[in-house]
């Protein structure tokens, strides 16, 4: 009897995780796995527009000691850099495609002013001979292409996850168990100002 | 409408997926990939010899490799996507770093891991590019421009800042004479600091002993000619990318 108990518990213990190890091959647990690549992307692009938030107040301050009569263009980097930095499309939010056009409106604006400060700042052959300013124009250049790569990461990423949600098995299992997970909106690649990122080259 | 809006992103980006995978890359032999043939054997097995040297003292893995050209691509993004391609860096550190020559483009790049941006920083890897490497380039020295930007980027790996001059874009490049004239206590330094990062840790036991021996090595050899004929051997079978990841960090320049 007790023999029997066991055996059937064994036999019990064996299915279930038969049964598990099915299901995740089956892709039961691709749509969270995905949706938290996309996060994680997500974190990585924000930090990225962080560092180059983080640059501009140094690279203001080194422009400004050389060239006092560029005070509009300063100004439009600062009001952008402010903008810029007071919308903050966190995971929670990720999901809100006006929230999501807003942030990148605002970088794509900060890209432009800091485009223009660039520009001027050709102007000035001792500033382009300063040591700090040669240290902050690779750090700004460095990190746009850190954006781009952080960027095609999300996109790639919410790619994948949009593309399981949308395609057999992944579909299945979204109308099942994780409806409450949307499609995402990711970059808009066609964007109007996306090719007007700062050009830093003397 | 947003479905429609949405299924065009998708579109684009399967082009520019497959644009990307498109992309050939060469077959990660050694530490030198030289694929474009511009270096020398000699200074071919010394940069091996030099590499392995600090891949063991550090686990840090930094490769070099030079092209025929970028097939089409920004190097930027051919950079970024050849170091993930073969995964250089440990894993959990993403501690690699990738030297990128373009012969036909000419174009070159200094492509670093997340785990060394803090010490390789992209000003650091500007100021090597445009003060080390550049100029002995511009003279067809290809050998040269790379193992001083090699040396260059040890030394800074070591955490040794360089200088940043004020002046180095636009000073004559004649006058200028090249990396080892100019900063002569700079080769001498790092070959010091090599040599003995290496005896210190095989001493403390960190180390396996390595290719340089901790006993007759003072002299001054790098570590590179005393070791050239044992590693270049096998450090061609035996290297593989430990699976670490580019985030575009680094700098780009061209001669």
């Amino acid at each position: 009897m007790n023999l029997r108990l066991k055996q059937r518990t064994g036999l019990q213990v064996l299915a279930l995780m038969l049964f598990t190890t099915l299901l995740a091959g089956c892709g039961i647990n691709n749509i969270p796995t995905l949706d938290e690549q996309a996060k994680a992307a997500w974190g990585q692009v924000q930090n990225q527009y962080q560092r180059r938030a983080d640059l501009i107040p140094n690279l203001v301050e080194t422009v400004k000691g050389y060239a006092q009569h560029e005070q509009d263009t300063l100004t439009a980097v600062i009001e952008a850099r402010a903008k810029a930095t007071s919308i903050q499309v966190d995971v929670n939010t990720l999901d809100n495609p006006e929230k999501l056009k807003q942030f990148q409106q605002a970088q794509d604006q900060l890209s432009g002013a800091l485009s223009r400060l660039m520009v001027v700042s050709e102007r000035y052959p001792d500033l382009k001979a300063n040591q700090n300013f040669l240290a902050l124009q690779s750090q700004l250049e460095g990190t746009e292409n850190r954006i781009a790569v952080a960027r095609r990461d999300f996109i790639l990423a919410v790619q994948n996850y949009n593309t399981e949600i949308r395609t057999f098995p992944g579909r299945l299992w979204h109308s099942l168990m994780y409806s409450d997970l949307p499609l995402r909106p990711t970059f808009e690649a066609t964007s109007p100002d996306a090719e007007k990122a700062p050009q830093v080259k003397f | 409408m947003r479905v429609l809006k949405f299924g065009l992103v998708l579109l684009l980006w399967v082009f520019a997926v497959t644009a990307q995978a498109g992309l050939k890359f060469p077959e990660l032999t050694g530490r030198v990939v030289d694929s474009a043939q511009l270096l020398e054997p000699s200074v071919r097995a010394q940069l091996e010899a030099q590499l392995k040297a600090h891949e063991q003292a550090t686990g840090e893995q930094v490769v070099v490799v030079t092209l025929p050209d970028l097939q089409g691509a920004r190097i930027e993004d051919f950079g970024y996507l050849l170091g993930r391609h073969w995964g250089i860096g440990q894993k959990d550190k993403n501690n690699g770093a990738l030297l990128i020559v373009a012969r036909d483009d000419r174009k070159l790049r200094i492509e670093v891991g997340y785990g060394l941006e803090d010490r390789l920083t992209d000003a650091q890897s500007s100021v090597i590019i445009n003060q080390v490497i550049t100029p002995a380039f511009k003279t067809g020295n290809f050998s040269k421009g790379i193992s001083d930007g090699v040396a260059a980027m040890l030394v800074v790996l070591g955490g040794n800042p360089l200088d940043e001059p004020a002046q180095v874009y636009y000073s004559d490049d004649e006058e200028q004479g090249d990396f080892a004239h100019r900063h002569p206590w700079l080769l001498v330094f790092l070959i010091l600091l090599v040599v003995t990062t290496i005896m210190v840790g095989q001493v403390l036991g960190i180390l396996p002993s390595g290719p340089v021996s901790s006993g007759g090595s003072s002299s001054g050899n790098s570590g590179g000619d005393s070791s050239s004929d044992d590693s270049s051997s096998d450090s061609e079978d035996d290297f593989r990318g430990g699976g670490g990841s580019f985030g575009g960090g680094g700098s780009s320049g061209s001669w």
